[in-house]
């Protein structure tokens, strides 16, 4: 046995590989993302990135068809993408055991909405087991395959981000030697090997895999026994301890007796799960415990009987009462919602504070401490140096135009110092939503579509081909940066090589337009911001679809691009604050004044060279750092 | 829960007396990103995890940290910890990579918390959008605040030693002075976490560190 500090996302990909997963496809997606990308480090997976999360769920049902055993991994957005085949394949059932990872964001540190995803596996049925740390995400990812196979149903291990993104340590293997010390390192799968797991021999059931009337009905039947069996496995094992966990108080007391502020005790019993369940242990360890791992079903019986032991029972979990509703739908009393917030990560202050207002006497949480200094001037994320972006982000607040914005970097052009989209909603979305804005007569200086090149090709194509079909006269502008890079540089269909590194044939996104039947094509380079505007006009000027496309990498992925810095000449500089408009974070004022306003340096270590500032300067006081003044 | 073992002087058993049952050390690691944050946690972490017989969890900013937003570190270290990350008011010791950031961070501090902070002052786009003023009083801020401030300059510190890529290292050493890992248990750490190339490097920041964090 060896012991390492793992994220939860890599402790997933671990467990996953242990139980024999041989396809993994997914879409990138905060905070899933590092599931897959660490499964393609291992030995014998075939790891995809999809070019949706609806096409990874397929891949992934498909390979179970097949008899591997396969994953997929996606966000709360991503569910929703997925969702159509995400219920119909716990229908269906599976062959090879069949994994489906769903790590939501309450809080809303990347996400665009924190809609609580627990209620996929309530609509579907999917059995859903949820973690709260990193050994449990390495074991019940295990664990989830062998239910998955058993039961003829995929199962789903849903992470909040909390435990996808925390790191604790796992423990790996069989506990043969007594436990081993903890060694550092993320146990890197480099170098481990594993035989090949067996297949199972692939379905040919027309019956069980066609969802037609006839067999679909029979289907959803078969669905409701499997549940009753699932219902009785999630009690079986709560009993045993397997998979629920009754956990006495901390207190000297125990018996979960926790102080009352009033003055004298009372028995405290929480039921909880996942990182809801962590934070409440942090918040009031000397109540008693029940330690949920499976939350779909849930094990009632096993609830009802704990209930009885306490005097009080508090369920505490993340965004919407989905356990409380339950329980008091089964007759169990029970407060939840009252003392808990339904919104935003339930970290352990939040929890702590939601049982100081029940009556409970806690010291540590009696006063209400803030978190950080809310006048310190805010530092959100910007551009990077030498983004492609920056150049049509600046034409397009030239123009003043109305922007539609997608899921991607340029979404930080909505805040200052850019402040120039004025929409950012969901993957693909800005092509249509642009289109149903013109049809309902625009905006006096124009509007426009803005998209990214994995953002297009996950679902933006559809959208475009409905602008052609119905004559919409729109602008479409693809910032192609040819990398999915918010996510951290994951490749997509318009590269040149695989998540697995393999060679491919990148596609023609000018072609694809053009194929679908657009006809003003245009392809821009984002660092001539006199060009921007020209194809900006262009394209608002052509009387039906049109498409422009930016033509620079990315300049953080897959490699860091550095090129020949710019110097702002002091002299020449008359502090007219033009370069500042593109929030650029190597352009910053220098202690020097023309008159009340500051004059403008360029950070030599950071500039990348890409002279949107100095295309800006009217005095030409930025030039190239060889040639300059200095 | 803060101690001081300055230089030399922690015993063999330093961490066994230290971790008492329930002492749990608290420690966040804030800056911009790209300032090797995230290094020096798992420098930290590591420390932890090869003295032995201690658990650690960690939990970082979400979101975009590598497009200039703020960005912190939690580190919990203790003989047992449940939380990932550490409740308002009560971080032992705040290692502030860039001084805003310190100061935004400090109210996190508990009352007798120790905040080592960077001398280095990134001026966000933002500040020159007149709508924010950037605080360069911001160790002088913490100070009246009633926090303990160990101010640091990281970087003239790393220029010294060779470059300023080990700036972070200078700042992981000035903390080391007050947790109680041995001097060689921290050089391992680092050997961990840093390319070979640059280990000497590193462990003569590490060093020079542990000076300026003594006092």
């Amino acid at each position: 046995m060896e012991t390492h500090l793992m994220l939860g996302n890599e402790a997933v990909a671990r467990g996953a590989w242990e139980a024999g997963v041989q396809v993994a496809a997914a879409y990138p997606g905060t905070p899933s993302t590092e599931i897959v990308t660490n499964l393609a480090r291992y030995d014998g997976v075939y790891a995809e990135w999809s070019t949706n999360e609806k096409v990874a769920y397929e891949v992934a049902f498909g390979a179970s068809m097949g008899g591997a055993r396969a994953l997929t991994a996606m966000k709360s957005a991503g569910a929703s993408v997925a969702a159509d085949p995400l219920i119909s394949s716990v229908y269906t059932g599976v062959n090879g055991g069949l994994v489906v990872c769903l790590a939501g964001d309450p809080g809303m540190a990347s996400g665009m909405t924190e809609q609580d995803d627990r209620y996929f596996g309530r609509i579907s049925s999917m059995p859903m087991l949820e973690p709260a740390d990193s050994q449990d995400c390495y074991e019940y990812t295990r664990l989830a395959f062998d239910l998955s196979e058993q039961f003829d149903v995929p199962v789903m291990v849903r992470l909040s981000i909390q435990t996808a993104h925390q790191k604790s340590l796992v423990r790996i293997g069989e506990d043969e030697d007594g436990g081993a010390e903890a060694v550092p390192g993320d146990g890197d799968p480099r170098g481990l090997r594993r035989p090949d797991p067996p297949r199972k021999p692939p379905h040919r059931i027309t019956e069980k895999y066609s969802l037609l009337p006839r067999f679909s009905r029979p289907l959803h039947r078969s669905l409701l026994e499997r549940v009753k069996r699932l219902t009785q496995y999630a009690e079986e094992t709560a009993l045993t301890g397997e998979l629920a966990r009754v956990e006495p108080g901390a207190g000297a007391a125990g018996a979960g007796l926790v102080a009352l502020r009033g003055g004298g005790a009372t028995r405290i019993g929480v039921v909880s799960a996942g990182a809801a369940y962590v934070s409440a242990k942090e918040a009031l360890p000397d109540a008693a415990f029940l330690k949920l791992g499976m939350i779909q079903p849930l094990p009632m019986e096993v609830i009802r009987r704990f209930a009885a032991t306490v005097d009080r029972l508090f369920v505490v979990e993340e965004l919407e009462p989905y356990l409380e509703e339950q329980l008091l739908a089964a007759g169990i009393a029970c407060e939840g919602k009252r003392w808990f917030p339904q919104w935003g990560e339930l970290t352990a202050v939040r929890v702590g504070r939601g049982f100081y207002e029940a009556g409970l006497d806690l010291p540590r949480w009696a006063e209400d401490k803030a978190a950080e200094d809310a006048t310190v001037i805010p530092r959100p994320p910007v551009l990077c140096t030498g983004c492609p972006h920056r150049g049509m982000a600046t034409a397009m607040k030239k123009l003043d135009l109305d922007v539609h914005g997608d899921i991607g970097c340029y979404d930080l052009t909505t805040l200052p110092p850019v402040s120039h989209m004025h929409s950012a909603f969901e993957m693909g979305a800005s092509v249509p939503i642009e289109q149903g804005f013109t049809r309902a007569g625009g905006s006096e200086k124009g509007s426009i579509a803005v998209i990214g090149d994995s953002t297009f090709l996950h679902s933006g194509i559809t959208g475009l081909l409905n602008a052609v079909h119905q004559r919409t006269k729109t602008l479409v502008l693809i910032q192609d940066n040819r990398i999915t890079a918010m996510t951290g540089g994951q490749t997509n269909p318009g590269n040149e090589r695989t998540l697995a590194g393999a060679e491919t044939k990148p596609v023609d996104i000018a072609a694809i337009c053009r194929a679908l039947g657009v006809e003003l094509v245009e392809q821009v380079d984002p660092y001539d911001y006199d060009a921007c505007l020209r194809a900006l006009k262009a394209g608002l000027a052509h009387d039906g679809p049109a498409v422009l496309i930016t033509t620079r990498p990315c300049m953080l992925f897959p490699a860091k691009i550095a090129g020949e810095p710019y110097v702002v000449d002091e002299d020449l500089c008359n502090a007219c604050q033009q370069c500042m408009k593109l929030g650029c974070p190597s352009l910053h004022h220098a202690d020097a004044m023309h008159k009340t306003r500051h004059k403008v340096a360029i950070d030599g270590e950071t500039c990348t060279g890409c002279s949107l500032c100095a295309q800006l300067c009217r005095p030409g006081a930025i030039v190239k750092a060889e040639g300059g003044a200095s | 829960m803060s101690a001081t073992y300055p230089t030399g002087v922690a015993p063999e058993n330093a961490c066994a007396l230290h971790y008492a049952p329930g002492v749990v050390d608290d420690i966040m690691v804030v800056g911009v990103g790209g300032q090797g944050v995230i290094v020096a946690a798992a420098v930290i972490a590591d420390v932890a995890l090869l003295n032995g017989g201690l658990e650690v969890k960690l939990s970082e900013t979400r979101g975009m940290s590598q497009r200039g937003g703020s960005v912190s570190s939690h580190i919990r270290i203790g003989k047992q910890v449940v939380a990932p990350s550490i409740s308002p008011g009560e971080v032992d010791y705040l290692l502030a990579f860039e001084a805003a950031e310190g100061l935004r961070a400090a109210p996190a501090l508990t009352p007798d918390g120790v905040a080592i902070v960077n001398t280095q002052q990134i001026v966000p786009p933002l500040a020159s959008q007149g709508e924010h003023a950037y605080p360069f009083d911001a160790a002088a801020r913490m100070k009246a605040a009633g926090h303990d401030v160990v101010v640091v300059d990281g970087n003239a510190v790393a220029l010294e030693v060779g470059d300023l890529k080990v700036a972070g290292i200078v700042l992981v050493g000035a903390l080391s002075t007050h947790l109680p890992f041995a001097v060689e248990t921290w050089q391992q750490a680092i050997a961990r976490n840093v390319p070979k190339a640059w280990y000497e490097l590193n462990l003569t920041a590490f060093a020079a560190g542990r000076e300026v964090g003594a006092r």
